[in-house]
């Protein structure tokens, strides 16, 4: 299969899971005994007057089929189109709606939080799964193979948020490694010490930390388990008989083999991942993603719609597009497998991850 | 005709199921977290009657004199006046105990601010903790188990529809679903419990981790009975005559048990850490009713509202008691969840 027939598929794939979760969004949203009239109207009396609960109806665009509003939010959120959010909206002297602030900007930045904590934390799992999961593999049943199967075993076993507070309490409180809560953007924030790479990277450190610990378990085991296989092999011997360094053997005869399989398993976590962020921004204070979907889902108020739609489009995005780039980079690993959905395994594995 | 055959001198044939209990029992790691197990479910489902039995204070019982003046609780083996109300004078400030108090012994000590029994807390926690874990699995097999099964055993169009939305929901952060959940739909059984064998709460947060938590049963059941649904047993079954729901129960459904114990134990860790995550939202049982969450989100604080640590009001026991119970927990659970998969099915390489 080509690849651009191949994206186009996967991105039509997303697309029905996109218009799937936005349906059932709109569903619930119907479903659901609430009043998103008093978004207009924060300090109206309780039952709300009739007058006030029509106007707020007109103004929120509740008086049209319900059909019509379906097909707009769809339409508008395909496009990025976000629109305002009701909460902060307001009623204008002359009986108009004075819009809530822009959707767009918030959802975007802490898109941005989430995913510098995601992708450093991928890399890390990689920097320590790698070498621990090679050790471990090479030799089976040593000290060093039990010491770290066990280490990471607790690790995975623990809660994110009861690590991520250890672990904040010890290297943030007490060492004073490392800031304890907070968020830098990459670019910096004028007039203050949030500057550039550096900061940034400090105050990801121990989420980044807390995130490899979680996931370190399930890929060290898998590259163990792999390594543990592969080196017997008729290959791996003769490419130790041409002289080739152990470097060389364990990077290009043995270590592909495992990252087949550890493709997979990013490509199966993507979702997960975000769950497990929800902890990890709520414990170091980052406000990402995950921590702005809980407080617009978690709390008791009535739903604000546009807010609720943009988050789930931008979920459905980043879980779409990370399978495409796994499956494509699957691809190019396994020129045998060629381009489609690769071979999903299930998770055997409680922890860390939920 | 099996002791005939034993003893003409023949091998008696021995069942799958007894095969896999010796190769669990010849499974060091795997037999030893299969009775750490044991133990910790007969210590949480009896062992709070019985502490509160030996030491006379039940886990409700407030022990104002176990926290000190900042509030923070006293740690294990400390001997506390058995007195449920503060003695203050006049101006509202606390006196010492009036002399005479007799004592009562805190094996664990305290839980926080309120000074009950850590221990008893620790073991009644544990068992709504287990109540949830276990239940929510339960749920999940009986939503999970008849949706596999038909959607594998007859295919089709409702096997692809109903294939492809569990996959765009499983796409996402389940956590997300749960606490919407839990806010919006649970607050009319919230309150559903029996007494204090199942506290209000773990009815409702069963149900809700059971129902999000189906996807994976199902998708487990359907894949195998894809792969069966046409194997020469099978056929030979129709052929003879059997109906649909014979040969899914007689012939199909004994296949999937294997992995579908595999699945329950890595559900039931799963579950226990959902409970502890719900607790940390704010949306797990209240805050009265122990649980290994509840006991760990009394230190921390919960999303809504978090605490900030500070070793002058918190003793580092808090934390760590419940910790370990959840460790041992979970750990035994992935160790017996990996023996099992090795014991029923040996020459499956994972």
């Amino acid at each position: 299969m080509r690849v651009a027939t191949f994206i186009v598929r996967r991105l039509a794939a997303g697309l029905f899971t996109w218009v799937v979760m936005l349906t059932l969004t709109f569903v619930v949203f119907w479903s659901i005994p609430q009043r998103p009239e008093s978004f207009v109207y924060p300090n109206a009396p309780n039952p709300m007057p009739s007058f006030q609960l029509r106007t707020a109806d007109r103004l929120l665009g509740f008086d049209r089929p319900k059909v019509d509003q379906y097909l707009d939010y769809l339409w508008h959120d395909l496009r990025f189109d976000f629109g305002h959010s009701w909460a902060g909206s307001s009623i204008s002297p002359q009986q108009t709606l004075v819009k809530g602030p822009p959707v767009a900007p918030g959802l975007y930045s802490s898109l941005r939080r989430t995913l510098s904590l995601i992708l450093g934390g991928a890399f890390f799992v990689l920097l320590l799964g790698i070498p621990l999961g090679t050790i471990a593999g090479s030799r089976v049943g040593s000290v060093a193979d039990r010491t770290i199967s066990i280490v990471t075993l607790v690790a995975v076993c623990l809660h994110p948020m009861i690590l991520g507070l250890l672990l904040r309490s010890l290297f943030g409180h007490r060492l004073g490694w490392a800031p304890q809560t907070g968020y830098c953007p990459l670019g910096g924030t004028p007039g203050t010490s949030c500057t550039g790479v550096g900061a940034w990277a400090a105050h990801l450190a121990l989420p980044w930390l807390t995130f490899a610990l979680l996931f370190l378990a399930l890929y060290t085991r898998m590259i163990r388990a792999s390594v543990a296989e592969t080196l017997p092999e008729d290959y791996v011997r003769t490419a130790r008989a041409k002289g080739a360094s152990e470097v060389r053997v364990l990077g290009r005869h043995v270590l592909p083999n495992a990252g087949l399989k550890v493709l997979t398993m990013i490509g199966m976590e993507i979702g997960t991942a975000i769950g497990v962020c929800i902890y990890l921004e709520t414990v170091f204070g980052i406000g990402g993603l995950g921590q702005y979907a809980v407080f617009q889902l978690g709390g008791m108020g009535p739903l604000d719609l546009p807010v609720v739609l943009a988050i789930v489009t931008m979920l459905t995005l980043v879980v779409v597009i990370g399978n495409i780039v796994v499956d494509l980079l699957y691809a190019v690993l396994d020129p045998r497998a060629g381009l489609g959905p690769a071979a999903r395994g299930e998770k055997s594995f409680a922890g860390g991850v939920i | 005709m099996g002791s005939s055959a034993a003893a003409g001198g023949h091998a008696r044939p021995r069942g799958p199921w007894r095969l896999a209990w010796s190769r669990l029992r010849r499974d060091r790691w795997s037999y030893t977290s299969l009775l750490v197990l044991a133990a910790v479910v007969l210590a949480c489902f009896a062992g709070g009657a019985i502490a509160t039995h030996l030491s006379g204070h039940s886990g409700e019982d407030l022990f104002p004199y176990a926290a000190n003046d900042n509030l923070r609780a006293v740690g294990p083996w400390t001997r506390v006046p058995n007195l449920n109300n503060a003695v203050s004078d006049a101006y509202g400030n606390i006196k010492a105990p009036p002399p005479g108090t007799r004592t009562t012994l805190l094996v664990l000590g305290a839980d926080g601010p309120l000074g009950r029994d850590e221990l008893i807390r620790l073991l009644d926690g544990g068992r709504t903790s287990l109540e949830i874990a276990i239940g929510g699995a339960l749920v999940a097999l009986l939503i999970g188990l008849p949706l596999g099964a038909l959607a594998g055993y007859f295919g089709g169009l409702t096997d692809a529809v109903v294939s492809r939305v569990t996959e765009a929901i499983m796409a996402f952060p389940l956590l997300l679903f749960l606490i919407f959940a839990s806010v919006r739909l649970g607050q009319g059984i919230r309150g559903v419990g029996w007494g204090w064998e199942i506290p209000a709460g773990v009815f409702e947060e069963a149900l809700l981790i059971g129902a999000f938590t189906a996807f994976y049963p199902a998708r487990l059941v359907r894949a195998q009975l894809l792969s069966l649904r046409h194997a020469e047993f099978v056929e030979a079954a129709e052929m003879v005559g059997a109906s649909h729901p014979r040969v899914l129960r007689r012939h199909l459904i004994p296949h999937v048990v294997p992995s579908l114990l595999v699945w329950a134990g890595i559900a039931v860790g799963t579950n226990i850490l959902l409970e502890v995550g719900l607790s940390f939202i704010g949306v797990g049982v209240q805050a009265s009713v122990p649980s290994w969450g509840s006991l760990l989100s009394t230190t921390w604080g919960t999303f809504f509202q978090p605490q900030v640590y500070d070793s002058r009001l918190f003793t580092p026991w808090q934390t760590i008691l419940p910790t370990a119970a959840i460790v041992i927990t979970v750990v035994s659970l992935n160790q017996l969840s990996e023996g099992l998969r090795h014991a029923m099915a040996p020459w499956e390489r994972s």
